[in-house]
């Protein structure tokens, strides 16, 4: 190629670079950007708007200093701090550096924000390594395997423990627990997260829970308690317009506004994109009165009649969510929801802070479109039971040369004061789950509808259902995701959900039946985790 | 020593025996370095991986036992293992053969000086230079239902809102991953061919215009003859390619819907890191290698026989 040639192929190349990003902005945005005026006032609205954005920033820089004093006079679990005995014992390991695994994105502002506070406090650096939340599973059993001892910190989601138990990826906390943690601080976890399963398997802790992720319904208050709407809606159905209690109701209601409305608003979305549609099956097949084997046998009954209900109950709303819903992840809810192009929402508990405008000008939130429903948002559990959907923990690697300060920093993190830090910081994405969180007067105060907003948290989660967590509990998961995406497709749905139970069939096989049956047997003995209409509490 | 040059002993005895064996010695010297990076990094793992494949590893199961054939043979029970093949075939067949004749239809047609020929050829080659994950999430937003300019075109030229989800239903996804496929790989072929058209003898084509051959005569006489071993190099490389085709795959699809659109790389990948059932991704990604093998042998016997 000569110089000529390479100079055209790179404006070219630059030319398709632009065009690319002017196709991903067009593709990306919710509706085409008219511009129908350049109106002075506008402008000077803008401006002030901007002046109004600055005074928010500095106050809520002020809010968090005041935050750190507040919590720490606020929570204290029990006869000592946790927090304050994890600093004073970790002092003699300054100088060290941890690694410690999270999830990438924004879910790593978390320890990037607290890992200079606890340098500053103990000497011991935090160095983050940010995982894909795929990735956090595969990376830290192979280093493990592969005896690389490259992280200190290890995080998990229940989802994982038995697989990382099995294969000696955690390292049992009992003895740490015992030697610095303040005992109350184990009662202070909202009962399902210190549940059999979360963290733990029978009396052997193998992390500190540290998130509270639950499905919660988000509804738009406006359309909900709109006259017109109110007296149209009763006309058509019979009964009045209310948050869905049940899923004929969701659909109702769905369907309602999405016949008044589209295409400028829709009913409602769920999350439906391979890898992440399963976790809107567990929790609903439960509540319709669905169990997953049966005990006796290890026979697999997805695809009983309340699999397929549940299943045909998903696909139906698809028709009355925005079209290409099949294809939606996290961000294209959240996008569409904060735009007001939503009535309803099932998801996880962030968008509910974000949707109120909590943390609206931080930096770390500048990609999460600006909401246009502040004020207008309800929340309620979903109907049936909220599927306890992903969620983590925090445990120390067996392979790690630090573990003592490892523990250390974790317990500091997971402590009730520095959590309640955490989870009330507006850009990570901890959810409360300790008591101490929900009844935080502090927390209480952080936008009108917080106390509304943690209640349902709270409600939600202690009638909730964790994913299956058995051994192969992604393969598992993964046979479920594969049924509903072909069911969307339009493979009929006991077909689909034939072929997912003969897939379980198949791995409870592979891993030995007896062996499964066991374990499952184990698992079950979580309230959280035996599925059917209502938890049993024991 | 004499004017400061040192002679060779000419004298037989253990002196000539040492120089001999460090005269074989050197070059393995030399190489050693490179043997045993390609020891540890190629051969070590081919032959450990060949034994994984015959146990049963499994990141759930304390033991790991020997099960010698066992997972070849569940491997062909195994009917989303088949299915990977199928849709790994009608990539490798239906997508290269597209790429092969676009490839080639534009390079017959850009061999020719005309004006803009730099511009054009420039223009056609950037599909290539971009990563495939970047291609992938960006034609993944062309086939948006909902904001995608593919919908958006359709929508302006049937006159109404079109709303297909393109990458939700097993057929339009294939094709959707078809064309993504040839929209990046179309300009290599083309590449070469361009190439190989440009080295043919004019005087060939010549003497065929005066014996008064026709233009479909001198392409199918002529042209793809003369172009056959540049054909089979073309289609090797990118044969090869597409069966290990995995990065659009994971960014259009991740697979599905359901498993509708899992590639054999695809499959490995699940099988071996996201459920670490080490063994048998171990047995399948075997059966690839010796696929690529035995139709890697057949087209350089192909080769060979059309260079003789």
């Amino acid at each position: 190629m000569n110089t000529k040639n390479v100079k055209t192929f790179g404006i070219l190349f630059i030319i398709s670079l632009l065009l690319m990003s002017l196709a991903a902005q067009c593709a990306g945005s919710a509706e085409p950007q008219v511009v129908e005026k350049v109106v002075t006032v506008e402008v000077e609205k803008e401006v002030e708007v901007e002046k109004i954005v600055t005074v928010e920033v500095e106050k809520e820089v002020e809010v968090e200093k005041i935050v750190t004093k507040e919590v720490e006079k606020e929570v204290m679990v029990g006869n000592f701090s946790s927090a304050s005995r994890a600093v004073e014992e970790a002092k003699q390991y300054a100088g060290t550096t941890l690694n410690v695994v999270w999830e990438a994105g924004l879910q790593s502002q978390d320890p990037l924000t607290m890992g200079p506070q606890w340098e500053a406090l103990t000497g011991i650096k935090i160095n983050v390594i940010e995982l894909s939340y795929n990735d956090i599973y595969s990376n830290q059993l192979q280093d493990h395997l592969t005896g690389g001892g490259s992280y200190d910190v290890i995080t998990f989601s229940p989802l994982w423990l038995i697989d990382f138990v099995n294969a000696g990826v955690v390292e049992p906390l009992n003895p740490y627990i015992e030697k610095y943690m303040n005992p109350a601080d184990l009662e202070d976890y909202l009962p399902v997260y210190g549940a059999e399963g979360y963290a733990r398997l029978g009396d052997t802790w193998y992390g500190l829970p540290d998130d509270g992720d639950v499905f919660v319904l988000y509804y738009r208050k406006d359309l909900f308690e709109d006259p017109d709407n109110m007296a149209e809606f009763k006309a058509e159905y019979g009964y009045d317009l209310a948050p869905p209690k049940t899923w004929q109701e969701f659909d109702d209601i769905g369907n309602f506004f999405t016949n008044k409305y589209a295409p400028d608003l829709y009913g409602g979305a769920i999350q439906r994109l391979e890898g992440q549609v399963y976790s809107f099956w567990y929790g609903p097949f439960s509540g319709n009165g669905g169990q997953f084997f049966d005990p006796d046998t290890m026979e697999p009954l997805i695809n009983s009649d309340v699999g397929v209900q549940t299943l045909t109950e998903m696909v139906n709303q698809n028709k009355w969510m925005p079209p290409g819903v099949e294809k939606w992840g996290f961000v294209e809810v959240l996008s569409a929801w904060m735009d007001g192009q939503l009535a309803m929402v099932i998801t996880w508990p962030p968008i509910g802070r974000w949707s109120a405008g909590y943390g609206a000008t931080v930096e770390q939130l500048a990609w999460v479109p600006s909401t246009k429903v502040a004020g207008k948002v309800g929340y309620v559990p979903p109907p049936g039971r909220p599927t306890l959907a992903g969620g983590f923990s925090l445990g120390i690697s067996p392979d790690s040369k630090n573990k003592e300060a490892a523990y250390l920093f974790i317990q500091w993190m997971n402590s009730p004061e520095i959590s309640l830090q955490r989870v009330m910081l507006p850009y990570a994405l901890r959810d409360p789950f300790r008591l101490s969180h929900f009844e935080s007067p502090l927390y209480a105060s952080l936008w009108p509808d917080a106390p509304e907003y943690l209640e349902t948290l709270k409600e939600g989660a202690l009638k909730g259902q964790f994913e299956l967590g058995i051994p192969g509990a992604r393969e598992y998961a993964e046979a479920v995701d594969n049924a509903a995406t072909a069911a969307m497709a339009g493979t009929d749905p006991q077909e689909a959900l034939d072929t997912a139970a003969q897939r379980w069939a198949d791995i409870t096989e592979r891993l030995g039946l007896e062996q499964q049956k066991e374990n499952y047997r184990l698992w079950l003995e979580g309230p959280w985790n035996k599925p059917g209409p209502e938890v049993e509490l024991p | 020593m004499e004017d400061g040059l040192e002679l060779a002993p000419t004298v037989e005895g253990p002196y000539s025996k040492i120089k001999f064996s460090r005269k074989r010695l050197t070059p393995w010297l030399f190489v050693a370095p490179c043997l045993i990076i390609i020891l540890l990094v190629t051969i070590f793992p081919t032959i450990y991986s060949l034994g994984l494949s015959f146990t049963r590893w499994e990141i759930a199961l304390p033991d790991k036992p020997f099960i010698g054939l066992g997972n070849y043979i569940q491997l062909f029970q195994d009917s989303r293992f088949t299915h990977s093949i199928l849709v790994t075939a009608i990539v490798v067949v239906v997508g290269v053969s597209v790429e092969l004749a676009l490839g080639f239809g534009l390079a017959q047609t850009l061999v020719a000086e005309m004006r803009g020929k730099r511009i054009i050829v420039a223009a056609l080659l950037l599909p290539v230079m971009v990563m495939p994950v970047v291609v992938g999430y960006t034609w993944r937003l062309l086939w948006d239902a909902q904001y995608g300019p593919i919908n958006q075109i359709i929508g302006w030229i049937i006159g109404r809102p079109f709303h297909y989800t393109w990458l939700a239903k097993p057929p339009t996804a294939i094709f959707a991953i078809l064309v993504t496929e040839i929209w990046q790989w179309t300009p290599f072929m083309f590449l070469v061919f361009l190439s190989g058209l440009s080295t043919l003898d004019p005087e060939l084509f010549e003497a065929a215009d005066i014996d008064g051959a026709s233009g479909w005569e001198k392409f199918y006489h002529l042209t793809i003859p003369l172009m056959r071993p540049i054909l089979i190099v073309a289609v090797l490389i990118r044969g090869l390619d597409a069966l290990k085709f995995f990065d659009i795959i994971f960014t259009l699809t991740g697979g599905g819907p359901g498993n509708s659109t899992e590639t054999i790389s695809f499959y490995i990948y699940q099988t071996g890191y996201q459920f670490f059932r080490l063994g048998y991704g171990a047995a399948a990604s075997f059966v690839l290698l010796i696929a690529l093998v035995i139709i890697l042998t057949y087209l350089l016997k192909l080769f060979r026989a059309t260079s003789e």
